[in-house]
């Protein structure tokens, strides 16, 4: 071993320890090491597993899930659950968890990866499993579109690693094209499906291969479904692992894997049922008995924070949190509102974009299905927030009843409304970045 | 009376909520008293004809798909080129007016020959986006435009391009945007620009009334009003 190398290592693990004695967490070691040793990562010495998560939407719940039935199996888990999604990060984490001479303790190295992310760190070590859960738009004015970060994660994958590919996303699916040992998982025909699409824009209309036409059989959501190019032959690929049922009765949800697989779940949301089936692929291809994958799955549920429970005045209500910038995350939680079948009003609030970073662009606005709202059954509509003119133009062109809708520079304002005048329940559609804007107004529970 | 607006790869160059536009447009030719309707012709058509239409509109796609744009539209450019010729209002937003200018240069440094209507040439890369709120000086029409640009290229030629890139927030090599000719405008903002740029709107539908033979009716649209003058505020006083 180099000894720049050691001393990195050492560097790292003694700035590590004084700010962990200081209560503090941070990627500062890795940023010191990586100075020393800029190649730090090829000179340690991973296990023989190691998994890499990557997707648009549900990273961190897919390795959370991957780590704990890991764990429940017995293997020494080292993941970047800090959400270190720097470079600095992983290598923080993984000296953490190295002898001195490099060698990481852990059985399985666990890593969750953006695609900018990937493309830098595999250039150093490859994970033996690569798993791409989905692509689609998402906070496009940071990370580009789908095919944009499809081109990025191709420059990351290598040919030693193994792909473990949602095969309903055509645009991920087709990842494996001419790939030997591929894996997948997807989804059966499930009650939910529609035989047309359903959205404003439909990513799956043109081949990710040759750009001539799709046909598909059934869509599970957006463009997520068993598809067929009509040119090239490209088609939904047979899965390894498969999302056989999903039911939910009397408020309890269970999913089918695999046919013979009956796990628990505390939402059904069709998005998070491809969180769990990718964390059970990967763990199965990982060496765990498919059964014992299940069951741990089963006992655990995952801390979201993903829907809460609240009161205002005499009027109860739940928040939805969905992500700005992403349609398909905003179209999920209107399919709540749309299925839930009485007379409910609807609150949403586009305030901070960001909290990072300020921008205009309102545009994602326009690739969701809020017309789904002009058929339901609504009482409501309240608009709040800085971008409420752009939802009240949105909201206008959806065709809804303009009598119905009400709009509110302050999230404030817009409470205080509900409050004096509403008598039906409130469902509140917003996103991380804007939820403390409601939660502190309101009394709330949190539920998961 | 009847407007047409013809809708082009509305399924394929329709990355960022570029719908909006020709709604928001629709919308307003509706409350003129016009009847509206919307012709859509994609990548599968094997003709596209500009004949009797009275706005044309095309949003921004994947870079792949614009490529693959300039060359099928380049089989109905005689078209194309006589509806600019005859004061046809059109719109193209983001990378859509790239098929407008001489040539595209892609990653892969293939060359992509485009429609030759304007003389600027595009470059791709693909190591970052470019992407960013800007704020545009029109100043042939002493006004100022706003939105969000995001993109895989530069623009060179800036001879021929049309507004000033006064302000950017984010990271867009731009000092020049945009194109202008007869009554077709060119702009690489993304999304509903007309939204946020109510007098671009006011401006197609004005064009539109008088090439109908019908008088404008004024008519305001506050919420969209707003959002220009918040928006404008907000990157005025941005801090870069
Ligand atoms: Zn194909």
């Amino acid at each position: 071993m180099k000894i720049r190398a050691f001393t990195a290592i050492l560097v790292c693990k003694v700035i590590r320890g004084l700010a962990k004695l200081m209560g503090r967490g941070s990627s500062l070691p890795g940023k010191y090491a990586l100075k020393i040793c800029p190649d730090i990562l090829s000179e340690l010495k991973l296990p023989e597993l190691s998994i890499a998560v990557t997707g648009s939407n549900g990273k961190t719940s897919t390795v959370e899930m991957i780590a704990h039935i890991l764990k429940s199996n017995g293997l020494k888990v080292a993941y970047n659950k800090e959400g270190s999604n720097q470079i600095e990060g992983v290598v923080t984490f993984l000296i953490g968890d190295s002898t001195m001479g490099g060698k990481v303790k852990s059985d399985v190295v666990l890593l969750e990866a953006d695609e900018r992310y990937a493309r830098r760190v595999f250039g150093y070590f490859h994970p033996k499993y690569f798993v791409i859960n989905n692509l689609y738009r998402d906070q496009m004015t940071r990370n580009g579109h789908p095919e944009w970060i499809k081109s990025i994660i191709g420059d990351a994958i290598y040919d030693d690693m193994t792909l473990i590919l949602n095969a309903d996303d055509p645009l991920v699916a087709s990842f494996g094209k001419d790939r030997e040992g591929t894996i997948y998982f997807g989804a059966d025909n499930l009650p939910s499906d529609t035989t047309t699409h359903e959205g404003i824009y439909n990513d799956g209309k043109y081949c990710p291969i040759c750009k001539k036409p799709m046909e598909y059989e059934y869509y599970h959501y957006n463009h997520i479904g068993k598809f067929k190019c009509t040119s090239c032959g490209f088609e939904r690929h047979d899965t390894d692992h498969t999302l056989t049922n999903m039911g939910e009765s009397d408020g309890h949800a269970e999913i089918t894997v695999d046919g013979k697989y009956e796990i628990p779940v505390f939402f059904t949301g069709i998005y998070h049922c491809y969180n769990i089936l990718a964390a059970y692929t990967a763990s199965v291809v990982a060496g765990i008995a498919p059964w014992k994958a299940a069951e741990s799955l089963g006992g655990y549920i995952l801390k979201s924070g993903r829907i809460s429970d609240f009161t205002l005045g005499n009027v109860e209500g739940r928040l939805l949190l969905s992500k700005h910038e992403n349609s398909v995350s905003y179209d999920r939680s209107i399919d709540v509102v749309v299925n839930d079948k009485r007379k409910k009003s609807v609150m949403i609030i586009v305030d901070a974009i960001s909290r990072k970073y300020y921008t205009s662009d309102s545009s994602w606005l326009w690739d969701i299905n809020f017309e789904k709202f002009r058929d339901a059954d609504i009482d409501k509509i309240i608009l709040a927030g800085q971008y409420c003119d752009d939802l009240a133009v949105r909201f206008d062109l959806a065709g809804i009843d303009s009598n119905k809708v009400e709009v509110f520079e302050s999230v404030q304002g817009a409470a205080d409304y509900c409050k004096e005048k509403l008598g039906s329940f409130l469902y509140v559609i917003t996103c991380f970045s804007d939820k403390e804007k409601i939660l502190s107004v309101v009394t709330r529970r949190e539920i998961a | 009376m009847n407007v047409k607006i013809l809708y082009l790869y509305p399924d394929f160059m329709s990355l960022y909520g570029d719908n909006g536009n020709v709604r928001i447009l629709e919308r307003r030719l509706k409350d003129q008293g016009f009847d509206v309707e919307i012709i859509k012709r994609t990548i599968t058509d094997s003709a596209i004809t500009f004949d009797d239409v009275d706005f044309v509109y095309m949003g921004s796609g994947f870079e792949s798909n614009r490529n693959l744009v300039a060359k099928h539209l380049s089989q109905f450019k005689d078209g194309l080129v006589k509806a600019i010729d005859d004061g046809v209002p059109m719109l193209f937003t983001g990378n859509a007016y790239d098929v407008l200018g001489s040539s595209i240069m892609t990653p892969e440094r293939d060359e992509i020959r485009c429609l030759g209507i304007f003389d600027f040439t595009v470059i791709d890369q693909i190591e970052k986006r470019f992407t960013g709120d800007v704020v545009l000086a029109d100043t042939k029409k002493n006004d100022v435009y706003v939105g969000f640009v995001n993109r895989a290229g530069v623009l060179k030629g800036e001879g021929t391009l049309e507004f000033y890139v006064t302000k950017v927030i984010g990271s867009v090599p731009l000092t020049k945007d945009g194109v202008r000719k007869n009554n077709l405008l060119g702009v690489s903002l993304i999304g509903p620009l007309l939204l946020k740029n109510h007098k671009i709107a006011e401006s197609f539908v004005k064009t539109i009334c008088e090439r109908k033979g019908t008088e404008y009716k004024e008519i305001r649209y506050p919420h969209s009003e707003k959002s220009h003058d918040k928006t404008k505020k907000a990157l005025l006083n941005a801090e870069v």
